[in-house]
């Protein structure tokens, strides 16, 4: 087990930087993801940490170790590749034991370990299959096992639950959860999907163009972006842009016909009147009667809605805004007809512009 | 800065194995491609040890090489019931040029046809056509040619006898020899190559991008000027640009015209010009005017291959479209349709077979002496394949540099294809260049700058000498030649290697020659296996430096070398009939091969394209 350093990791491809001064500290034994829109460069940073790409810049460290000239295969890493990459020509056996042939572990441990591996991910009595003869959700399994039959010191996982379908991809997602848990393994995870990271993580750093935008919680991130990309990367929910009329501890900023009052998104975030704010409110903060604590009302007009389940998603015109909102599933919600929400300080964060 | 990193990139990048495949692939490349041709186009350009172009301006204001009023031949030319199609005489250059060029028109024109025919319709037959086709791949040397004259002869020939003599369809005997006679050989050996080209382009076009342009309203020939014909069109140049470059190079055409005919317009082209050079090189000097014709040659063949390299690789689309049906559009048109379709594909590949049919029936009985039809079957001809000592020893010859030429091409090929498929190193797009511009290399142009590379300095007396012995520049020659195409095949395999399956292996602790023999070699066996038994069957039918560097000593003559001299000296009786036993054993082995690499390795071997 072990700890990673990413110290102004930078890694460009011609034009495009696929790492853009990444620094980054992954904590022993932690579940940490990158996320972000296809193409920000999370896989490139995942890469780098295999050894599989050469930064242009910086320094990678395992622990104390500077590792960053380290070929991959002195890294002791376990990369789960997002197409899996088994090898067609071996049989599952064969390719689970592949790691410990190369240490050269003798025979007999080698059998005991795949066998432990195969029954840890559930596939015991399919090593004589070859990989073609599986599913996707075992051929995945395999080559998790794969890894972990060599007790990586870190576990990579390359969007592994991509190629998997809507139901397999959950019950998927708990297992690895499960299991990286249960061995205490430093894992480093890759996805585009923010609900997926959601679930899996302990921290999820956020990526865009290459840049770290955020690295935190996921509650963290959900409710106290660091900006405006991480606002509207993350969840659902309205924007809404104004000016500060008022700062101190509760805020007051104005975005057209609407007067809100909240809190800045982070303590350190300073505001002066006068100067541009954006204001988040998520769909799910809105109630239709009054709370307890201070509140935020609006009134507007449903424009559209769809019932779907444990709520019904509301598009309402507010004085020329158009906010989502959800709204209880036996709320009447006829377009067309006039309702009044409310929203808490508390969950009116702030902004600031640019 | 720059320097810094590509040297840091170079650190990293080279381990053992990829130092070891770099050398081998470039030490190759230089002693046997690179510095020969550089010789041989420096020395052009020398007189009396001063820059000059007097050579290139001494060819190009001779009537003998360029000419702009016909000096000689005829064409549609009658005279007592005979026409005469041998075409004009401007000059050796251009006589070149201009069979290359009709060669190149003729075969695309059938090719297109072909292909369209077989990737678009349904008929009865398909796939007998399909196989039929592709008869005139199977190499018959000098053989094709003379079969062609013999059967055009005015007197005698099979087919006079049966267009005028039987069937009355025409009112004088064809007397088709000299630039025509090549012109109709060559087109009827090389139109495969357009055709499957063209092919493999049409079968990769997503149907729903015709089906689209249909619901658009398009129809027909519109449908076929606005989509499909720009969709194949890479796959048409690529295909037509190695009908030029083989034409150009032919010298099977030329010497079995001159064999069966002894017309003297057969002669009057480059690649004949330059083999007859090398009757005069056992003196040990070829002419500068000589090496300036192949200059010529080399350069138009080189440009020529990379600017079409080029447009192909910038117009070979990508199919965008994922799922959906993905089989070619097959219409079955009318009755009367399909019929016209059927003649015409019978007439096309029986006029095309002819030489492999006339090649098997020269071989299998007494068709050389017996005039219009054979009269007897008999074996004494493909006997002699075993009990003429003279020509097992070709055979055993042709067998040896083959197999030689064959380890060499797989080591050299896969080291390349590894190289350029997978690092990042400074100079691998060079390799890349290098080891296809091979395919538009004329080899009579390579055959010239090994003699004067190899048989001159530091070579002069070692065992690549030619003068000496010509067997081990043979296989180093055939190596060269053929190595695009085991290159080739080995990339093929080692795309359908994702790169992850190597990168997963390096994750687990494996370093990079331990993945590559455990992960890529296996991977990739099949194609080296394919790679191989091609780099083999094209080494035995190789022509352009067999008879000329293997001219050079008797006891080390080659087949192809053995066959081009009984055709050309035809005389003994029955010497004709040997040539086409040791093209009936040539064909064998490509069919073999085919056979093998088809069914076997279960590979479509699309072996001729840019």
């Amino acid at each position: 087990m072990v700890e990673v350093v990413l110290k102004g990791v930078t890694k460009r491809f011609g034009d495009v930087v696929a790492a853009g001064d990444v620094n980054l500290k992954i904590e022993d034994g932690e579940f940490f993801t990158l996320l972000g829109p296809s193409g920000c460069g999370k896989t490139t940073t995942m890469r780098i940490v295999a050894g599989l790409e050469h930064p242009d810049e910086g320094r990678v460290f395992f622990g104390d170790k500077d590792v960053t000239d380290l070929p991959p295969y002195r890294r002791n890493t376990g990369m789960v590749f997002q197409n899996y990459a088994l090898w067609p020509h071996m049989k599952v056996y064969e390719n689970v034991a592949y790691g410990l042939k190369v240490r050269k572990v003798p025979n007999e441990e080698v059998k005991d370990q795949v066998h432990d591996a195969l029954e840890l991910v559930k596939l015991g009595g399919l090593g004589d299959r070859f990989p073609n003869q599986l599913s996707g959700g075992q051929q995945q399994r395999v080559a998790l096992a794969r890894v972990l039959v060599i007790n990586p010191d870190l576990l990579l996982l390359d969007e592994p639950l991509s190629n998997l379908d809507a139901k397999l991809r959950v019950e998927m997602r708990e297992e690895i959860k499960d299991l990286q848990r249960k061995l205490g393994i430093t894992t480093i995870y890759v996805t585009h999907d923010q609900e997926e990271a959601m679930v899996i993580s302990d921290r999820i750093a956020i990526q865009n163009f290459g840049v770290i935008r955020q690295v935190g919680s996921p509650l963290e991130i959900y409710r106290r972006p660091n900006n405006l990309f991480i606002a509207a990367f993350i969840g659902r929910g309205t924007l809404l842009h104004g000016r500060v009329e008022a700062t101190g501890e509760l805020m007051r900023v104005r975005a057209g016909e609407l007067t809100l009052q909240g809190y800045p998104s982070k303590p350190d975030m300073s505001f002066e009147p006068g100067y541009g704010a954006a204001c988040v409110l998520r769909p799910e903060s809105f109630k239709v009667k009054p709370p307890d604590e201070p509140y935020n009302a609006l009134e507007g007009v449903i424009e559209w809605g769809a019932f779907v389940g444990s709520h019904t998603e509301v598009r309402m015109d507010v004085k020329g805004h158009k906010l989502i909102v959800d709204v209880p599933p036996d709320e009447d919600c006829t377009v067309g007809r006039s309702l009044r929400i409310y929203v808490s300080h508390d969950d009116t964060i702030f902004l600031p512009m640019g | 800065m720059d320097l810094r990193k590509t040297f840091s990139t170079l650190r990293r990048e080279l381990d053992s194995m990829t130092v070891i495949q770099s050398l081998v692939a470039y030490s190759i490349l230089l002693v046997f491609l690179i510095t020969p041709i550089a010789l041989m186009i420096s020395q052009a350009f020398l007189l009396r040890g001063q820059f000059s172009l007097s050579w290139f301006m001494n060819l190009l204001s001779s009537p003998e090489y360029v000419s702009f009023t016909p000096r000689g031949g005829r064409l549609f030319y009658v005279r007592r019931g005979v026409m005469y199609l041998w075409g004009y005489d401007y000059g050796i250059l251009l006589n070149s040029l201009i069979v290359a060029f009709m060669v190149t028109i003729f075969c695309s024109i059938i090719g297109v046809v072909a292909a369209m025919l077989m990737g678009r319709y349904r008929f009865p037959g398909k796939g007998l056509f399909r196989v039929l086709l592709l008869v005139p791949l199977l190499a018959t040397p000098f053989v094709n040619a003379y079969v062609i004259g013999k059967l055009f002869n005015p007197r005698g020939g099979l087919i006079n006898y049966i267009l005028v003599d039987l069937l009355h369809l025409l009112p004088w005997r064809l007397d088709i020899d000299g630039l025509v006679g090549v012109t109709l050989a060559q087109t009827l050996s090389y139109y495969p190559i357009v055709f499957l080209n063209v092919l493999a382009s049409l079968n990769n076009i997503d149907p729903s991008v015709e089906e689209q342009a249909e619901n658009l309203g398009a129809k027909g020939f519109r449908l076929f000027r606005t989509v499909t014909f720009p969709l194949f069109r890479p796959g048409l140049a690529a295909g037509a640009i190695i009908v030029f470059i083989f034409s150009l190079e032919d010298l099977g055409a030329p010497i079995g015209f001159t064999g069966a005919r002894a017309n003297p317009l057969s002669r009057k082209l480059v690649s004949y010009q330059i083999y007859s050079s090398f009757a005069e090189a056992l003196t040990g000097s070829i002419s500068p005017k000589i090496l300036a014709l192949a200059v010529i040659i080399l350069v138009l063949a080189v440009v020529g291959f990379l600017a079409i390299r080029r447009y192909v690789n910038l117009r070979t689309y990508a199919m965008l479209s994922k799922g959906g049906r993905w089989s070619p559009r097959l219409r079955t048109p009318s009755l009367a349709t399909r019929i016209i379709i059927i003649i015409f594909l019978v007439f096309l590949v029986t006029l095309a077979s002819m030489p492999q049919i006339g090649t098997v029936l020269l071989a299998t009985t007494n068709w050389a002496i017996s005039g219009t039809l054979p009269t007897k079957v008999t074996g004494e001809y493909l006997a002699t394949l075993i009990t003429n000592p003279d020509v097992t020893r070709a055979i055993m010859n042709s067998l040896i540099y083959s197999g030689f030429a064959m380890v060499i091409m797989v080591l050299v090929g896969a080291s390349i294809a590894y190289i350029v498929s997978r690092k990042n190193l400074p100079g691998s797009s060079v390799l890349d260049v290098l080891a296809t511009i091979p395919v538009a290399v004329p080899g009579i142009a390579l055959a010239v700058g090994y003699f004067m590379f190899f048989s001159s300095g530091v070579f002069r007396g070692s065992l690549l000498d030619p003068l000496l012995d010509p067997a081990l520049l043979l296989v180093f020659a055939y190596s060269i030649r053929r190595l695009p195409f085991t290159t080739r095949a080995v990339s093929a395999g080692l795309q359908q290697v994702d790169k992850s399956l190597e990168e997963s292996s390096m994750n687990l602790g494996a370093n990079r020659p331990t993945t590559f023999y455990k992960i890529v070699l296996p991977l990739i066996s099949g194609h080296i296996l394919g790679g191989s038994i091609l780099s083999f069957v094209y080494s035995m039918s190789e022509v352009s430096t067999s008879v000329t560097l293997g001219a050079l000593r008797e006891d080390r003559v080659p087949i192809t070398f053995f066959i081009s001299q009984i055709i050309y000296g035809a005389a003994a009786v029955g010497a004709v009939s040997i040539g086409a036993s040791l093209c009936v054993l040539l064909m064998a082995v490509q069919i073999t091969a085919m056979a093998i690499s088809n069914y076997i390795l279960k590979q479509k071997v699309a072996f001729l394209g840019v």
